[in-house]
């Protein structure tokens, strides 16, 4: 029944998002032209580092290439859910605005997190799902078993850079000054675009367990190839619990200390 | 002369201390351009896997490579064409064009006088960069140096008048900042800062000489590095020059264009 409302109230959210934006469509081309860029270079980038015919950490070109995929298409996401909702919540802090969401008779993390989508930057996540499914389809030991296993993966994926996301931005309630933190992500997040494996020694476990880049793009990438271990597959589903969990924990601990912006 | 001096000092020390209120913010804005530092990692991770070297480069080389187009990049960064877009969008221009200067100057002081705030934590980057990766050479002396500080100083001149001009870009559509995220993504992987140029497909490369690209951080870096040699130093420099004047004069252009058409929002 509550679970029903929240669907509810996720497709009002969705149904005024797109018709707001459908008012600017030239941004459609734009974003589009904006998303066939950003895998250009990148394809072009995982090309010059095969120049020399070697694998790249053990991976091959084409497995490479779903990495990338995997990579715009968490850029996409993050460009159509969260920055347009999550980036909102130091402004809202600043102006005390925020208090109005609190006042809602809906759960106030669910309501900042989904109010706005940005449509047209879905066009990086379709470009990724093609880039993934191109490269894949050329694959030998990519499976439909595999294909599940990575799409899974891929919601753990998302949970997990949801929750950093989310808890980067909540910085918002004690630094008002500092609006730009989730930029620190993007900066780090560059690291997805390769294969983990790529990276030298220690590199690869402050990308594996300080920074969890490895579980957005290169264990999703393994099941897709056919190549997962039961290991990386339960790390990724309990980093996903865990974060979101923390993340949780932080909010509430966060609102118990939001004191309004006059008060 | 001496009242002109004045100003620009006033100008300048205003702006510092701007910058310097939000030093927190310009050290996230820092570590978001880590692109070259991660390629660094991954290219040493290929030198190492090649048995040592890969391309003619080692890890050392890779590592001075690197850090050298980390600071470049650092140096060159320019915001104004979304400050620009900003100011054109909201009216706030309006004012900046009643005083006796040309409001470019202003950002340029901005821009300019943010490096020094940056100076202190570029440092200490780069010399955990060094102690990471031991033997790593940087630059050969303290010549390299001072060359580099004019080659970089250029190529910062460069990029802001590029976003300069994409910021005019708002007096005619409302998608001027888009505009710089395509330069954006361009930049990331044609200037040097992805890989040395000499991994780049000859035809590419061939391609990327011609545009302004390579002299924003490809040569500057190799500059610094002394990887290039005097006739080298002695051409970059004319080209730079080259890029910088040309993008002045299409400024110039630009602007009085786009102020003739300029509507005032809100005033």
């Amino acid at each position: 029944m509550r679970l029903k409302r929240y669907i509810r109230v996720l497709g009002i959210f969705v149904r005024a998002s797109i018709s707001a934006q459908l008012e600017y469509r030239v941004n459609f081309a734009v974003n589009l032209f904006g998303s066939l860029l950003l895998a250009g270079g990148t394809l072009l980038g995982i090309t010059i580092l095969y120049s020399d015919g070697t694998p790249l950490g053990g991976w091959s070109y084409r497995e490479s290439i779903v990495v990338v995929g995997l990579f715009t298409l968490v850029q996409g996401y993050i460009g159509a859910f969260l920055y347009p909702n999550l980036n909102k919540i130091g402004e809202e802090v600043r102006q005390g605005t925020m208090d109005f969401n609190l006042l809602k008779p809906v759960d106030a993390q669910f309501l900042i997190s989904s109010r706005n989508i940005n449509v047209f930057r879905l066009t990086d996540a379709l470009v990724g799902a093609g880039l993934v499914i191109w490269a894949a389809s050329g694959l030998e030991n990519a499976s439909s078993i595999g294909a599940l296993l990575g799409l899974c993966l891929i919601v753990t994926a998302l949970t997990i850079v949801y929750a950093v996301w989310f808890m980067l931005s909540m910085t918002a309630f004690w630094f008002v000054k500092v609006g730009n933190v989730t930029e620190l992500f993007n900066g780090f997040f560059r690291a997805g675009a390769f294969p983990v494996s790529a990276l030298p020694g220690w590199v690869r476990l402050v990308f594996t367990f300080l920074i969890p880049v490895a579980f957005v793009t290169t264990v999703p990438a393994e099941a897709i190839i056919g190549r997962w271990n039961a290991g990386s597959v339960l790390g990724s589903g309990v980093a996903a619990v865990l974060l979101l969990g923390v993340s949780r924990w932080f909010w509430t601990y966060a609102i118990s200390k939001y004191t309004s912006a006059s008060s | 002369m001496r009242a002109r001096l004045n100003k620009t000092w006033v100008l300048f020390s205003v702006w510092f201390a701007h910058m310097s209120a939000y030093r927190a913010e310009i050290v996230i804005w820092m570590l978001s351009g880590a692109i070259p530092l991660i390629m660094m990692a991954v290219w040493i991770g290929k030198a190492r896997a090649a048995g040592g070297h890969t391309g003619g480069f080692n890890e050392q080389q890779f590592a001075a490579y690197f850090l050298a187009a980390w600071i470049t990049q650092q140096l060159i960064v320019a915001w104004v064409a979304w400050e620009l877009d900003y100011q054109i969008r909201q009216g706030h221009l309006s004012p900046k064009l009643l005083r006796p200067l040309d409001p470019m100057w202003e950002f340029f002081a901005g821009h300019y006088s943010e490096r020094l705030v940056r100076l202190p934590f570029m440092l200490l980057i780069v010399f955990a960069g060094l102690l990471i990766v031991p033997g790593t050479r940087l630059t050969p002396d303290i010549w390299h140096v001072l060359l580099y500080t004019l080659s970089v100083t250029v190529a910062f001149f460069t990029r802001f008048l590029i976003a300069y001009c994409i910021g005019i870009l708002a007096f005619w559509f409302d998608q001027a900042t888009a505009i710089d995220d395509f330069y954006f993504v361009a930049a990331a992987f044609l200037t040097g800062a992805f890989a040395p140029l000499e991994f780049y497909p000859p035809a590419l490369r061939a391609f990327i000489e011609w545009t302004p690209f390579p002299y924003l951080v490809y040569y500057p870096v190799r500059v610094l590095t002394g990887e290039a040699p005097g006739p080298e130093i002695a051409r970059v420099f004319g080209v730079q020059l080259l890029w910088a004047a040309g993008f002045y004069a299409l400024r110039s252009a630009l602007w009085r264009r786009g102020l003739a058409r300029y509507g005032a929002v809100g005033a």
